[in-house]
């Protein structure tokens, strides 16, 4: 019962970082339409941004955290501008491609300048647990998890309070309307593609302590959040934090309890997801 | 006639493929003719992936048919023969081809693509944990025919990209080729037009992973070796997607250009610049997007919408 439990915490701590890279991910499906593979690549960014900082100018990772929000946000800016507006009208085949292309190049890059190994940022806290009863909490998910359900919730109001928050969820509705009510949907993507890339940024500062840094970090959390959003649902930024939880209790739940879940985990992800998809693909049909 | 040009230049490719051991390559024959044979490969996977895209699936799951063939075929040759054992390898890869279709073809856009890779890695996880795969550390292929003909693997590595071609030209050429662009530029009209698009997306799916199998038996028989690592990997798919895209999407000529030049290249950067020529992969994929988007076939001028 315990062993459960404890499996089950770990599973919701899991979950709070899923949930903030698939959100971006589905900020940038669901507002500017696009299906970028290269999302996690800014979360790999972010991660080794949190380690160059960490290694050479002992920056607490806490402090990389806006930093690293700032450096993605630019990015993700530039991106959008240099790569993804000129393929705004073009077949969604041709974008998916692009930012596969993105995706290579930056995975590869980062190949060649840092090598495969994984390298860890061990700030002095890394290690702390905190005791709960019976159960174990690492200070370090804990913090993570806490730090992005906040955020989650900042981008929240954000959405429901702002202008251009409200903007934004308007030309995610309707890529028309909005345009007539003096809306400029180009700065509406600028925007949403930034703060994708930035939440995807913060996300790699967290995993960088949590995990590691590595060149090939960033596609496998692509993958995740891709299966997050299609178990959610397009467009639908409220169902990511539920299905977060769910695939993130799924790979608890194996790597606990099968026999050498350790290779196992990938697959359940996808597993989940493949059944999501087809569960989908019958209900319409 | 459309494409009489194109028709003569894909001859004349497949015709210079099969005269290249022939030809007095000097010292560096040995070199050339695995290249080769890598171009002729990749092309047919290339060719294969892209006649499912005819119908607007972006499929990942050509490293698992690619797989599902190498793995087949390696698992069956010591007991059957080489021949025998392609064809069975490639059949395996059609059956996983029916059973992600017949499940998924609903799907549109991403969702199809995201199917298509999820059942690419669930597969390879199994093939990582079944007993008789030798999971992590791999499974040892006999060469075709016994090793007693050097040129073997070149030349079924042709005969695949014969084949290839050959299933390209028809589908491009037939009625059939209607019924996938219009299941491809819009599939609720095609419907109304009286087009079977789930049956159009099936048979487009089943013939790729048919293509694609073999392909997957044939690399197996000339690397002797397998790993789940190598064989199913996402970098087949992207491979397979990348060349049509360079070449000319839709067209037979298109990925047999990009093939040759982009195998060729890719040989070349690996032995100049070592890893990272996959760098040079990206940047191109994201370049001919955006300034060559009918890749290189446009520039020849003939395009069909």
């Amino acid at each position: 019962m315990e062993l459960l439990l404890q499996t089950l915490l770990n599973g919701l701590l899991l979950s709070g970082v899923y949930a903030l890279v698939a959100t971006g991910l589905a900020l940038s499906l669901g507002v500017v339409g696009i299906v970028n593979f290269a999302h996690g690549e800014f979360l790999m960014m972010g991660a080794f941004l949190s380690y160059l900082l960490f290694a050479f100018r002992g920056l607490d990772p806490l402090l990389s955290l806006g930093l690293a929000f700032l450096a993605a946000f630019l990015v993700g800016g530039l991106t959008y501008q240099g790569l993804i507006r000129p393929v705004l009208k073009a077949p969604e085949l041709n974008q998916m491609l692009l930012t596969f292309g993105l995706a290579i190049l930056l995975q590869n890059l980062a190949l060649l300048l840092f090598g495969a190994d994984t390298r860890v940022v061990a700030p002095p806290y890394q290690a702390t647990t905190l005791a709960l009863g019976p159960f174990f909490l690492g200070a370090v998910p804990l913090g993570a998890f806490l730090l992005s359900l906040a955020t989650l919730l900042l981008l929240q109001v954000f959405l429901s309070r702002s202008r251009l928050g409200l903007a934004m969820r308007a030309v995610a509705q309707n890529r028309q309307a909005p345009g007539l009510l003096g809306i400029e949907a180009e700065r509406v993507y600028l925007l949403a593609f930034g703060l994708a890339a930035a939440l995807a940024g913060v996300a790699g500062v967290m995993l960088s302590v949590m995990l590691y840094a590595s060149p090939t970090v960033g596609f496998a959390f692509t993958l995740k959040s891709f299966a997050i959003v299609a178990l959610a649902g397009l467009g639908n930024l409220k169902g990511v934090v539920p299905a977060a939880f769910v695939l993130a209790l799924a790979e608890a739940l194996v790597s606990t309890y099968l026999p050498g879940g350790g290779g196992l985990v990938e697959a359940v992800f996808f597993l989940v997801l493949f059944l999501a998809l087809v569960g989908r693909a019958w209900r319409e049909a | 006639m459309r494409g009489f040009g194109h028709l003569t230049l894909i001859l004349l490719c497949l015709l210079f493929f099969a005269l290249l051991p022939y030809l007095p390559l000097g010292i560096w024959r040995d070199f050339l003719l695995d290249v080769g044979f890598f171009v002729l490969l990749f092309t047919a996977l290339a060719l294969s992936w892209d006649l499912v895209a005819r119908t607007g699936q972006l499929s990942l799951a050509h490293g698992a048919f690619f797989g599902l063939g190498a793995y087949g075929a390696g698992l069956l040759a010591p007991q059957v023969g080489t021949l025998p054992a392609l064809f069975l390898g490639a059949l395996g890869a059609g059956a996983g081809a029916l059973v992600l279709g017949w499940i998924t073809l609903r799907l549109h856009g991403l969702y199809f693509a995201m199917a298509s890779l999820a059942f690419s890695e669930v597969l390879r996880t199994i093939a990582l944990k079944l007993p008789f795969t030798g999971g992590p550390i791999g499974l040892p292929v006999p060469p075709p025919f016994g090793g007693s003909w050097p040129l073997a693997a070149y030349y079924l590595s042709f005969s695949v990209l014969f084949l290839a071609t050959a299933l390209s030209l028809w589908a491009e050429r037939s009625p059939f080729r209607l019924a996938q662009a219009a299941t491809r530029q819009s599939e609720a009209v095609a419907r109304v037009l009286g087009v079977q698009v789930v049956r159009v997306k099936l048979w487009s799916l089943l013939l790729g992973s048919l293509v694609a199998g073999l392909a997957g038996g044939v690399y197996g028989m000339k690397t002797l070796f397998l790993s789940p690592y190598d064989a199913f990997s996402l970098g087949r798919a992207v491979e397979a997607l990348v060349i049509p895209i360079f070449g000319g999407l839709y067209t037979t000529l298109g990925p047999l250009m990009g093939g040759v030049v982009l195998v060729s290249l890719e040989h070349a950067l690996r032995l100049w610049i070592k890893e990272g020529y996959l760098v040079v992969y990206g940047a191109i994929l994201i370049l001919v997007i955006l300034f060559l988007p009918r890749g290189l076939v446009g520039i020849l001028g003939r395009r069909r919408g």
